[in-house]
């Protein structure tokens, strides 16, 4: 072997340790999805707080029952409003694009379209529950340095996400992740158009069904920036969801525990 | 010189947040939202007062109502869960005839939930089919189930009214579920009596449904009926929903069987019983800026079409009364075709402001209910303003509604 083919054979065997060294786009997207969603089927308690102007307008509190789908990696969920009292006991499934809202007063079990979500505050779970690594393609962006949402600078892989699928609820995703450990630190939500639907924050991260996971997002409102959701998750717990109860005619039948 | 210009370097690589960002941080900083605890209980009372001003001459007519709705709904064990619903009305208008209180016990049932996927109910049941908002074929328990009416709205009409007695169990896998209940004969006439629980309206005859849902695609779950009981013939039934686009859901609600007329049932006529279906068929779409418009279509192949209607109409005023009669107790459509239109506008220009409109209108006889409100609500709190204005022929469907226009006041608050 020639000195010539000797550096040659050395500098690729250093290229390749350097590419495996660091992780794809795909892989970081995966990990931080992980740390904001638990691996196994979950429950967990959301306030959401709505200010507009810097007044708080609405409050909401919701029991959030959640499981991966086994083929799509998709979220699943029922949600059960608790507070305020006008809305105590309604109930909703989400099943990707299938949204069904169930009212116990009327018995009405009323099919919402994408749309209808998107404007209601459901819309913002979205921004939480969701597998982004099965719907987007994730490539890195650069590497900068960004506040977090508790104001501390954090070294930051910035994604540019795009949608793999167009059922999807944003055409294009910014985010920001932890360089240090995929922790989601902020997103920036578009539409096709490239118009901004939402900014999120991702922070008050704590140790919470076996990981640190944010405990609070608050989204900003692309359009007005002075209506502001904060979420605050609480009560985390395991809970198994049978996959016959994530269908309608369940919806009358969950009560969580 | 280099001393002063580090920092400054520094300061100006240092990331920032953006201002807007940095306000909504600081709001959250400021939240304390703690999570609500769910009641068992859930209790509201309504306060309203009302004018109305007849067809034809003839001076306004005032009323007043008060309100006071409960639901009650608790896992007391492991599996078993009690629910209870009920609410009384207190009407109160000009002249003592139109003084009415009615009771109404909605629901009050046991549930057992044996297994994740199997359970059974026992008692009073609100059971409801039917995906369509303006007329439900496959809601076989309706009838009779109205002691008052409080508002045309339909979730109003849909939320305040008596459950059957019944026996019910379900059983759910992955994507489909069968439900079957058996609802017995137990009293034999209806009563007006203020406080009674009024078994002769709902459990009249002896009745059954066996109801099937099985999903068909990721998107598409259609739901199959099958309806019967003492002195009639079992009706199939079928609900259906789709999302064509993002915006817009599309419905279909199928009943059909060998029945009787409406007019042969109601006027002792012959029997003429025939395949016979009613349907109820629609889209709602949702703008962008939260207004969602409901456009329904519902045919009623046991009601009258417009030469029947016609006669009707213009013959014996018992006859057409009667008619009438029976079938707003059944909750049915007189005639054969009608529209039915439906728009909310939720956080109307201002949050938590919401506009609702619904036009009724027969394609028979032309006649029309035009319905409004504008409800704001603050937490525990809603006010309401509702107006409603009936048009048409004399005798036609909307046109022989006594009120012509009718404006209701209401206020509400949530326990």
């Amino acid at each position: 072997m020639t000195l010539k083919r000797l550096i040659t054979a050395g500098i690729l065997i250093a290229a390749s340790a350097n590419a495996a060294a660091a992780p794809s786009a795909q892989a970081i997207l995966a990990a931080s999805d992980a740390i904001r969603n638990p691996g196994k089927p979950f429950a967990l308690t959301v306030v959401l707080v709505e200010y507009r102007n810097a007044r708080q307008v609405d409050s909401n509190t919701l029991t959030v029952y959640s499981k991966a789908d086994a083929n799509s990696g998709q979220f699943r969920s029922l949600i059960r409003f608790v507070a305020p009292a006008r809305d105590a006991n309604k109930l909703m499934l989400k099943n990707g694009n299938d949204l069904w809202f169930y009212d116990p007063s009327s018995k009405a079990s009323i099919r919402l379209s994408p749309q209808q979500r998107l404007l209601g505050q459901a819309a913002n779970g979205d921004v939480v529950t969701v597998n982004l690594a099965k719907d987007y393609k994730a490539q890195l962006a650069g590497e900068e340095s960004i506040l977090d949402g508790d104001r501390q600078s954090r070294r930051c892989y910035k994604l540019a996400l795009a949608a793999v699928s167009p059922d999807v609820t944003y055409h294009h995703i910014e985010m920001w992740i932890d360089a240090s450990n995929s922790r989601p630190v902020k997103a920036r939500f578009y539409t096709e158009s490239g118009q901004l639907l939402k900014t999120a924050y991702y922070r008050r991260y704590q140790p919470q069904l076996g990981a640190e996971r944010p405990t609070e997002t608050v989204i900003i409102d692309g359009l007005d920036p002075n209506w502001v959701t904060v979420m605050r998750y609480s009560d985390y717990a395991w809970r198994e969801v049978p996959e016959a109860w994530l269908q309608r005619d369940y919806l009358p039948r969950f009560k969580p525990e | 010189m280099r001393a002063l210009l580090l920092p400054l370097l520094l300061l100006a690589a240092a990331p920032a947040l953006a201002d807007d960002d940095d306000a909504a941080l600081l709001l959250a900083d400021q939240t304390k939202a703690t999570a609500e605890q769910g009641g068992d209980w859930q209790v509201y009372t309504e306060a309203a007062v009302s004018e109305w001003r007849p067809q034809g001459p003839g001076l306004a007519v005032h009323g007043s109502r008060a309100s006071l709705d409960a639901r009650f709904d608790k896992t007391f064990a492991p599996g078993w869960r009690a629910v209870f619903a009920d609410r009384l009305d207190l009407n109160r208008s000009d002249g003592a005839a139109g003084n009415s209180d009615y009771n109404t016990l909605k629901e009050a049932y046991l549930s057992w939930q044996a297994a994740p996927d199997r359970i059974a109910d026992l008692g009073r049941i609100n059971a409801r089919n039917g995906v369509a908002m303006g007329y439900n074929p496959t809601d076989y328990f309706r009838a009779g189930a109205l002691r008052t009416v409080v508002s045309l709205d339909p979730h109003s009409l849909r939320e305040n009214r008596l459950g059957s007695a019944m026996l019910r169990g379900q059983t759910l896998w992955n994507g489909g579920s069968l439900t079957a209940l058996y609802s017995p004969r137990l009293a034999d006439q209806p009563s007006s009596a203020d406080f009674n629980p009024d078994f002769g309206a709902t459990n009249r005859h002896d009745r059954w449904q066996i109801a099937l849902s099985e999903k068909v695609s990721d998107t598409l779950s259609p739901q199959w009926l099958l309806s019967g009981g003492a002195g009639q013939s079992p009706q199939l039934g079928m609900n259906l929903t789709a999302l064509p686009n993002d915006s817009t859901v599309a419905y279909l609600e199928w009943s059909g069987g060998r029945a009787p007329s409406l007019a042969a049932q109601a006027l002792l006529r012959p029997d003429d019983a025939a395949f016979r279906s009613q349907l109820s068929t629609g889209l709602t779409y949702t703008t962008q800026n939260n207004i969602s418009f409901t456009a329904e279509y519902e045919y009623n192949g046991a009601g009258m079409d417009e030469a029947a209607w016609k006669s009707l109409r213009h013959g014996p005023p018992a006859a057409y009364g009667r008619y009438r009669s029976f079938v707003t107790k059944l909750q049915e459509l007189p005639t054969r075709d009608n529209l039915f239109l439906y728009a909310v506008w939720k956080d109307a220009l201002v949050k938590n402001l919401d506009l609702t409109a619904m036009v009724r209108h027969d394609l028979v006889d032309h006649s029309r209910l035009q319905w409004l409100e504008a409800r704001y609500h603050w937490p525990r709190v809603d006010i309401a303003l509702q107006s409603q204005l009936d048009t048409g022929e004399p005798g036609s469907t909307y046109g022989a509604v006594p009120q012509r226009r009718l404006w209701q006041a209401l206020a509400r608050y949530y326990f």
